[in-house]
């Protein structure tokens, strides 16, 4: 009893009646006036679709991420949009952690009617296949500070990282042409969602016993209020969503005044968000030109290193269908030439573990290396793998050695991507891969 | 922990800026003599070592103690403080004093107090209040009263204005010679001033625009510097007059 005592917030009688006495001669106790926006700033992680906004002392960051799910059965080629928000009891001692209290479940409700009800993003465009695969787009909103006014932080916080967020885009590929490819960032630009426009929640607080209106209400505020009302609008003063609470009742004149300074206020608000998106997607951009000098740099140090890399683009996908080429290449030989060791090589890609049999790998490789046969073929092959090898097998054979160190650097690289892509890269053909290897050793050969 | 750097004489890091790792005294050189550490200081061995950033604070015979700017208030025997009543029990009223435990002021700690004229106070009365025992373990003790019994300035503040600020901030605001910002503001404005040590202000003035005013123009200059404090100060009253 003691504890929540101790930790809850508590207003003095002296600031409540000081609230409401100078709002009577239209002053707030932060010296705004009674239709003044606090100050907004709108930040950008390092990441794209992460947003961090404040607004006075209230700051809100709002974080989006994808993934790719199976429809709802009543909208098959429409992608999600949901909105989850956590309240930390960093930003005030009245949030508990756990279960969202009763203003965390209204303010999720009312971003999520603003955003998802206006149909501001466009759902259709994130349909991959029709009734199997669509995009399902989350928006996390931290609130970290709470100064009064989450709802319009936590609101503006959404829309900016909705902005600025990307989705890798993906094809359709495979042999049935169902197959989805997902392309790395490095590969193909990742896609901007498209968002039609951009509702801005606008709130007023209803004060005192003649119920004065204020806009955008500190924390103090919030406590003494009767009531509050929400309009989200765009900038073309389409009311997208309008939320009242609290008892006190408020005339229908008061909320048509309301709404026009609404409509001012996120025109304002709007010119500010694609300003922040504006300069980040400026800085995205020189990002990008930097980072283009290095990877020519890279690429020319030797002839290795580009070679390595053509190969890391056909192996990248994974390790496993590699290896499947490999495996089928060396089976090929030892069962023309000699069958040494029929069983390592038995078993098709669907019982194949690339870690657990590593060691039959390097088994091959001896017996090939013993033969003295290899040829250059088997070498590209080959070379990729020993990060499948434990280090003491590798001792077994000085030709193995040789064939790793001929380009050492690649390897660790190659590994880093293979880990990487695993889930549904697995998909792309090896027919294609084995014949753009064999060109590539034959050109090296020559 | 042999090498230290160069100890300064005591007499010269008093009331400077200390930091984290700093020596602050020698006790091979200060034999018969007691000291008693505060908060921020521990002893290395013979040296006496600086635990957090602050001003290093001394006062006659033999304290020491570091002092810095924090958002809680850790309450110490005393103290002028502003307090919000949040309960009443039979036997005390609880008083939130932004400290890390409620404190207790007894029904009785008001000049004159009996048990048949027990005061009524309103849940969120603002109370300036006189910390009387701050022991570790216990909640704090609070009083209305001075040391000789009287009621003195102690008691509930009506009307005005509240708000909170660092500790550091309050500690300035109570320093003499009167803070320039106070100063610069009193001279042409007319208002009441109550400082709790605990990081809390009250206000009051004839009209709400100086109570907006003022309370403002503390907490926009708390970062200052005094001579930038009172040039800003000054326009600000410029503008209004």
């Amino acid at each position: 009893m003691e504890q929540r005592l101790a930790n809850s917030w508590r207003m003095t009688v002296n600031e409540k009646k000081f609230i409401q006495t100078a709002l009577l001669s239209d002053l707030r106790t932060d010296g705004r006036g009674p239709f003044d926006y606090r100050n907004l700033t709108i930040q950008f992680g390092s990441e794209d679709g992460s947003s961090e906004v404040l607004l006075g002392q209230t700051r809100v960051m709002g974080f989006v991420t994808s993934q790719l799910v199976q429809p709802y059965r009543d909208r098959p080629n429409e992608g999600s949009l949901s909105i989850f928000c956590e309240f930390s009891p960093m930003a005030d001692p009245s949030f508990e952690v756990g279960r969202p209290g009763e203003f965390a479940v209204e303010l999720g409700r009312i971003v999520d009617r603003g955003l998802r009800e206006s149909r501001a993003v466009d759902t259709e465009s994130l349909c991959v296949v029709a009734g199997k695969w669509v995009w399902s787009v989350r928006v996390d909103l931290h609130i970290l500070d709470n100064g009064g006014n989450l709802v319009d932080a936590a609101n503006i916080a959404a829309l900016a990282a909705l902005l600025t967020f990307r989705r890798p885009e993906c094809t359709l590929g495979g042999d049935d042409g169902q197959e989805v490819i997902m392309h790395p960032p490095e590969v193909r630009e990742p896609l901007p969602l498209i968002v039609h426009h951009l509702p801005v929640a606008v709130t007023f607080a209803f004060i005192g016993d003649e119920s004065t209106v204020v806009i955008d209400p500190s924390h103090f505020e919030e406590a003494v209020m009767g009531g509050k009302l929400t309009a989200t609008l765009n900038t073309n003063g389409d009311v997208c969503a309008i939320q009242k609470a609290g008892g006190v009742g408020v005339m229908q004149s008061v909320v048509m005044q309301c709404l026009r300074i609404a409509s001012v206020k996120a025109a304002d608000i709007t010119g500010k968000i694609k300003k922040a998106v504006e300069s980040y997607n400026t800085r995205r951009a020189l990002k990008k030109i930097k980072r283009h000098p290095d990877s020519v740099d890279v690429s020319n140090i030797s002839k290795d290193m580009e070679k390595s890399k053509l190969k890391i683009e056909c192996t990248s996908t994974s390790q496993n269908d590699d290896m499947e080429i490999e495996r089928q290449s060396s089976k090929k030989d030892e069962s023309s030439l000699r069958d040494s060791k029929p069983k390592a090589v038995i078993g098709g890609p669907s019982s194949w573990d690339p870690y657990s049999k590593g060691v039959d790998a390097d088994e091959l490789k001896a017996s090939l290396a013993s033969r003295g046969v290899a040829t250059p073929n088997e070498k590209m092959d080959v070379a990729p793998s020993p990060d499948v090898v434990p280090p003491e097998n590798r001792q077994s054979n000085v030709k193995d050695e040789s064939l790793t160190d001929a380009d050492p650097s690649p390897l660790p690289r190659a590994g880093e991507e293979t880990n990487k892509a695993k889930t549904l890269l697995d998909a792309v053909k090896p027919k294609h891969k084995r014949k753009k290897k064999k060109n590539l050793s034959n050109s090296d050969g020559s | 922990m042999e090498s230290k750097p160069s100890i300064h004489s005591s007499s010269l890091t008093v009331d400077q800026q200390v930091f984290p790792g700093d020596v602050v005294l020698d006790l091979s050189k200060m034999t018969n003599q007691t000291i008693k550490l505060g908060g921020g200081l521990r002893q290395d061995g013979d040296f006496i070592s600086v635990m957090k950033a602050g001003v290093l604070r001394f006062s006659k015979p033999n304290k020491y103690w570091v002092e810095s700017s924090h958002k809680r208030y850790v309450p110490s025997a005393g103290d002028n403080i502003l307090g919000i009543v949040v309960d009443a029990r039979s036997d005390n009223f609880i008083v939130d004093i932004k400290g890390p435990t409620l404190a207790f002021l007894p029904v009785l700690a008001f000049e004159g107090g009996t048990r048949r004229n027990i005061p009524k106070f309103e849940m969120g009365t603002l109370l300036y209040v006189r910390v009387v025992k701050a022991d570790t373990g216990m909640n704090p003790e609070l009083s209305c009263m001075d040391g000789s019994g009287k009621a003195a300035d102690y008691g509930p503040l009506k009307d005005g204005f509240m708000f909170e600020t660092s500790t550091g901030l309050s500690r300035t605001l109570l320093s003499s010679p009167t803070c320039p910002v106070l100063e610069t503001l009193g001279k042409k404005l007319a208002f009441e001033i109550a400082v709790g040590l605990n990081g809390r202000v009250w206000l009051n003035a004839a009209t709400p625009s100086i109570i907006v005013l003022v309370a403002n123009t503390i907490k926009q200059t708390e970062s200052m510097s005094p001579t930038q404090q009172k040039i800003r100060v000054e326009s600000l009253l410029q503008k209004m007059l």
